[in-house]
């Protein structure tokens, strides 16, 4: 741009009184203004109202004669008031610890597998994820066949090795038998985005590092694993912050469908317990309170995962 | 470049047992998915029968009719999920892909990095912790058992179609809008004209993904609408009777098979776009 023609530019902005940065920036807040909208008038307003309503008694109708309580429904969680919350956060957590490393482990083992020289990848790849797109009720109605006390097909296929074999599955063995369906409807995912990640690793480092005589085992160790670290965080987080907000699952599955039902005590987990604070005894400020510690619960599990990433998570930046 | 022997035994045993595996995984995913077509094909007596029979004597295709029969009134059902299905998307997609733009194209101005690390912050952030308080604002607006609620949530965008967006309009070249302001178009005709019409992979993965989303949703229906106006999830999940009030067990897996069909349908016909979807909104961040 010669000096003329800027000289020009600048005229005619200055003659319309406006800056083209002005003009710019208006656009971009026109284009964002429904979500910017939608921001504050469906997540920080009903979380404003949420937290204003964990401070009172409220029960869906008593409005005109609602009591501030401060913060007694927060405190009825940490006296061991309600033992349940605990227990339920306790189940929830043993949860995650049964479903997240084995579900993460089989998944990174298929993508690994599926990484080699295999006919058919794409084939697999998307056999693997159709669990994923099966909507949740008609997967419950599924895992209900298979896994029925009676004539359930898993009983059926572990009479062949041990006749008589009748597991409740839906109800003493309810946790198991929510991470058996957990990992069969998560598999495809977990299994893309790893299979992804794979093969984002630049062939020529494991050329290098085979000539210079790096074992199979050497290169997972010292290449495929540091260089997956980025992928293996993102899935973990993913994981963690979806385990707590497990709740469909065993609602459906075990409590019939109904959400004012608690499901068997092996996989009444924590948002089962505030839900029927919610829908089953109207304890919406006690609900609400319960929704705020589990929400600080999991702002801070992710925090200090993202800290920590700086320790193991490998980083382009950092090595080149 | 170092080559390997082709037949090398120990790649031909690791081949083997590969394969292996994948097959096995592949018989554990499709088996449940085939009981439950087989098993709707059973009469209730034969899904009781112990032991079990694998197969049903006669295939009972009239399940299947048993599904659309009037007094079941699935169609209503099914009527009222695809208008949530399709209204709820649409409206996202619109308003998403104006954010993604935004976000791609106007990085200079103020208050963008703010706003775009809350979108961040928002794909992380777990969504269950706002049904209830948003649930609670919607009951006080008297907008429970209405649709406006999908419809609100449409017009409010998400910051995971935000984010995908996004990414897509990234990879347009600086000079196609240069050249289109230059020309005189105002951002809002470079958006409408030349940004939009060229996401179709983006469009059609988010519309699926919306689609979906509505389409599968169980608690939300059950928390807002009544069994006037609910959704086919509701619907299914509890049951099929008969006159006399007993469970028709194997009538109400034929009705699941049909639910759960368009589903699997649309994504055999958008798995290309829909498996890519998933690894750069994953990936890419």
């Amino acid at each position: 741009m010669d000096a003329e023609q800027a000289a020009g530019v600048q005229k005619s902005s200055r003659r319309r009184g406006i800056s083209r940065k002005f003009r710019r920036t208006a656009w971009f807040y026109f284009f964002i203004s429904p979500w910017l909208l939608g921001f504050v008038f469906l997540w920080i307003f009903p979380l404003v109202v949420g937290f204003l309503t964990s401070l009172t008694d409220y029960d869906g109708l008593n409005l005109a004669n609602l009591n501030f309580v401060g913060l007694r429904n927060y405190a009825r969680v940490f006296t061991g008031e309600d033992r349940d919350a605990l227990f339920a956060f306790g189940q929830t957590l043993k949860w995650m610890a049964l479903n997240l490393p084995a579900w993460m482990i089989l998944s990174f083992i298929l993508a690994l597998i599926l990484n080699q020289d295999v006919r058919g990848r794409g084939f697999f790849r998307t056999a693997y994820y159709i669990p994923s797109v099966i909507p949740i009720v008609a997967l419950i109605w599924v895992w209900r066949i298979i896994l029925d006390r009676n004539v359930g097909l898993l009983n059926a296929l572990l009479n062949v090795f041990r006749p008589g074999t009748a597991i409740n599955w839906l109800t003493t063995y309810a946790l198991p038998g929510l991470t058996i369906i957990a990992i069969w409807t998560g598999l495809g995912w977990g299994m893309v985005v790893f299979l992804a990640g794979l093969q984002g690793i630049p062939d020529e480092l494991i050329e290098a590092a085979r000539i210079d005589g790096a074992s199979s085992l050497q290169i997972f160790r010292h290449i495929t694993i540091p260089l997956m670290t980025p992928v293996i965080f993102f899935v973990l987080v993913n994981g963690l912050v979806s385990g707590f907000q497990q709740y469909v699952i065993p609602q459906l599955l075990n409590a019939g469908g109904n959400i004012a039902a608690a499901p068997p005590r092996q996989v009444y987990l924590i948002l089962s317990h505030v839900n029927r604070q919610v829908f089953a005894f109207q304890r919406f400020g006690y609900g609400t309170a319960l929704l705020w510690l589990l929400f600080f619960v999991i702002v801070a599990i992710t925090f200090v995962l993202f800290r920590s990433s700086n320790y193991w998570v490998y980083s382009e930046a950092e090595a080149g | 470049m170092l080559r390997k022997t082709r037949f090398s035994p120990r790649k031909t045993m690791r081949l083997i047992f590969s394969y292996g595996i994948l097959i096995l995984v592949t018989l554990i995913i499709c088996v449940p998915a085939i009981w439950l077509v087989i098993t709707s094909l059973k009469t209730d007596a034969e899904y009781n029968d112990w032991p079990i029979r694998f197969l049903p004597a006669v295939a009972q295709w009239s399940n299947y009719v048993e599904v659309f029969a009037p007094r079941h009134h699935i169609l209503k059902y099914a009527r009222n999920t695809l208008f949530l299905a399709l209204v709820n998307p649409i409206l996202t997609i619109i308003t998403s892909s104006m954010g993604g733009f935004a976000f791609s194209r106007f990085t200079d101005v103020p208050g963008r990095n703010k706003l775009f690390s809350i979108v961040i912050a928002l794909l992380i952030l777990p969504g269950m912790v706002t049904i209830i308080p948003q649930f609670i604002v919607f009951s006080r607006l008297h907008l429970t058992n209405t649709y406006w609620p999908w419809v609100l949530w449409g017009l409010a965008g998400s910051a995971y179609y935000i984010f995908m967006f996004r990414q897509f309009f990234l990879s347009f070249p600086k000079e196609l809008e240069d050249a289109a302001e230059v020309d005189g178009c105002n951002p809002l005709r470079i958006y409408w004209q030349i940004f939009l019409p060229n996401a179709k992979p983006v469009l059609a993965t988010a519309f699926i993904f919306g689609f979906n989303g509505v389409w599968g949703d169980w608690f939300t229906p059950v928390i807002y609408l009544s069994s006037k106006n609910t959704t086919l999830a509701v619907k299914i999940a509890s049951a099929y009777v008969n006159p006399q009030g007993h469970t028709l067990v194997t009538v109400t897996l034929a009705a699941s098979v049909c639910y759960a069909l368009p589903l699997i349908i649309m994504f055999f016909i958008g798995q290309k776009y829909i498996l890519k979807a998933v690894v750069t909104s994953g990936l890419k961040g």
